[in-house]
């Protein structure tokens, strides 16, 4: 197994009669990987299982060839911030990430200069003095967020770390997940936000009922179900004369000229084809303003797979 | 160049020992634990008692104050197994409101916060967690029980007439032994407790009701069946069966020390399994 991954091998785990996860074979690279699901597909199943919180009852996982259960070693390489606002109210938020690093075995010094550090990645610097109970929802995700990357983990797992942070913390905090990744980190993350993930994530992961229905670059998962009809949205100055061209001579499953000025939406069982014949009409002097793929994101993705929306 | 060549640099140096980070969460646990008012309140009340039972070791070790007195008044200021038991009833009183007050700011809190994973994703076990929690309740209770009561012991052995402590070494072996057995029981309770609601104040009443309405049921079953096995379900009896057996007194009537042990062991094991069924690191909602 390599060494550079984090690799599921047929694991399934179960809390008595409910499923967390079922099968999962899985190979995380680093870079950023989101795992996306509705509410009960095994996310945090998948996430705890990483961390060695729980084990599985089948199968073998091994994070950058470390055992979870040798959990010693796994806990220096991996951070961990839940998806609950765990962090104790009576404490100040740099009293929270510094009895983490203590916990670690960190001396008293270097767990302040670490602790000092992380608050500054995350921009709580100035509030860090202050009582956790005083703290905005945002300041509430970024002081987990600080005491999970405080002893800089390889391994970084994030459950729903963008819950209730506002546009602007949203995009700070993206743009951080982004640069701990450059890092060479693994930086694995949930979301039920679908359209931020697939925007900034190397490596998607699709769950429904505790099984991976699909893995990879949102692209790539695009790819792997062809015989699923692509979508493209199309502005023109004439739809429905665009929309008679293309059954003519593209193999177009359907159109649908939409409400708005110009819009077509049209679906194709063959991307190349229909790239071949627009080319073609456009050539021919039919006006065509633009040609945007429509489901190249994780919820067109998720709709096709399991025939509903995330 | 791949992007996990690129790689950064951490700390790589030498780490605490396991028992080092054991001792991060004794602390924080002690802190929590005498954070409230009303325990350092009751700390210094609990105090009181001590210091009659010390000056009473004073009048009974000094004949000339009393020596005008009733000669009845002499067997009365002896220091022996009953006086001993009857400073460990009061001071078990204090230690079972003590860790009322304290016990369930220890674990509650983190249930109610969902904080467990975040304290199991560090190199720390369940067991370091729990042993913690009860290390720090252990250090609390025993400022009201067995410190101050070996304490008394040593004030009445340097006072007494030469030979006293050899005839009676059993009366601070056996009330230290007796009190660390009821501390185990009682920290075990509270930990338990606080696991078991996520509410203080209800994990609060827990360990009241744990040991003085369980002690009520177990009486009035006794009473009522006109049987002895009530006191199975007694803690407060089956301790004071064991402090009797090692202080040397005289086993209370139907009691004897096997019968107590074993409700002891018992009882200490619901709680444990308790606790272990209880404090996992991931909560499922089924």
């Amino acid at each position: 197994m390599s060494s550079q991954e984090i690799v599921f091998e047929n694991v399934s785990r179960f809390y008595g009669d409910v499923l967390g996860v079922n099968h999962v074979d899985l190979r995380i690279r680093p870079g950023l990987t989101s795992i996306v699901g509705p509410n009960g597909a095994g996310k945090s199943t998948l996430m705890n299982l990483m961390c060695g919180l729980i084990f599985p009852d089948r199968g073998e996982i091994r994070v950058l060839g470390v055992s979870p259960r040798d959990t010693e070693r796994l806990m220096r390489i991996t951070g961990y911030a839940t998806q609950f606002d765990a962090a104790p109210p009576w404490a100040t938020g740099f009293e929270f990430v510094l009895s983490g690093l203590l916990l670690f075995g960190y001396s008293s010094a270097l767990a302040e200069r670490l602790a000092w550090a992380a608050l500054e990645r995350v921009g709580m610097t100035e509030a860090a003095r202050r009582k956790v109970s005083s703290y905005s929802k945002g300041m509430r995700q970024r002081i987990r967020l600080a005491q999970a990357i405080a002893h800089e983990p390889q391994v970084l797992v994030l459950d729903e770390p963008l819950n209730g942070l506002d546009p602007v913390v949203r995009a700070e905090t993206l743009a951080l997940f982004r640069q701990l990744a450059a890092e060479g980190r693994h930086i694995v993350l949930s979301s039920h936000v679908l359209h931020e993930v697939d925007s900034i994530s190397d490596c998607v992961v699709l769950l429904a009922n505790g099984s991976v229905i699909a893995e990879g670059n949102i692209r790539d998962v695009r790819e792997e179900i062809r015989e699923r009809p692509s979508q493209f949205l199309l502005r023109c100055a004439d739809p429905p004369r665009l929309a008679a061209l293309l059954f003519e001579r593209a193999p177009v499953a359907e159109a649908r000229v939409l409400h708005e000025d110009g819009a077509l939406l049209v679906l194709t069982r063959d991307r190349r084809a229909f790239s071949r014949v627009l080319t073609e009409l456009a050539a021919g002097g039919i006006t065509i303003e633009s040609v945007v793929p429509a489901d190249e994101n994780v919820n067109a993705v998720y709709e096709y797979l399991i025939g509903g929306s995330a | 160049m791949a992007i996990y060549k690129r790689g950064y640099q951490r700390y790589d140096g030498p780490l605490a020992p396991h028992a080092a980070r054991l001792g991060v969460l004794v602390r924080d646990a002690w802190r929590r634990a005498t954070a409230p008012r009303l325990v350092t309140a009751l700390l210094a009340a609990s105090c009181l008692w001590p210091l009659l039972c010390a000056f009473f070791i004073y009048i009974a070790n000094h004949a000339e104050l009393w020596s005008g007195l009733d000669r009845n008044f002499a067997s009365i200021l002896s220091i022996d197994h009953q006086f001993m038991l009857t400073f460990m009833k009061v001071q078990a009183v204090f230690s079972v409101i003590l860790a009322a007050l304290a016990g369930p700011g220890l674990v509650s809190p983190d249930l109610a916060n969902q904080a467990l994973p975040l304290y199991f994703s560090r190199p720390i076990s369940r067991l370091d967690y729990v042993l913690a929690r009860l290390a720090a309740l252990a250090g609390l209770l025993s400022l009201v029980t067995w410190a101050p009561g070996l304490l008394l012991f040593i004030m009445q052995a340097s006072m007494a007439p030469p030979g006293w402590l050899a005839a009676n070494w059993r009366l601070g072996a056996g009330l230290v032994a007796g009190f660390w057995l009821w501390i185990l029981l009682v920290a075990l309770a509270a930990v338990a407790s606080s696991a078991w609601v996520r509410w203080r104040l209800i994990a609060g009443a827990l360990v009241l009701g744990y040991f003085f309405v369980l002690s009520g049921i177990g009486a009035v079953v006794n009473g009522i069946f006109r049987v002895e096995w009530g006191d199975l379900i007694n803690p407060i009896r089956a301790a004071y069966g064991v402090w009797c057996a090692l202080l040397g007194a005289p086993m209370p009537q139907g009691l004897t020390l096997p019968m107590s042990l074993g409700a002891l062991a018992m009882m200490g094991a619901l709680l444990a399994l308790i606790v272990e069924r209880r404090l996992r690191p991931v909560e499922v909602v089924s």
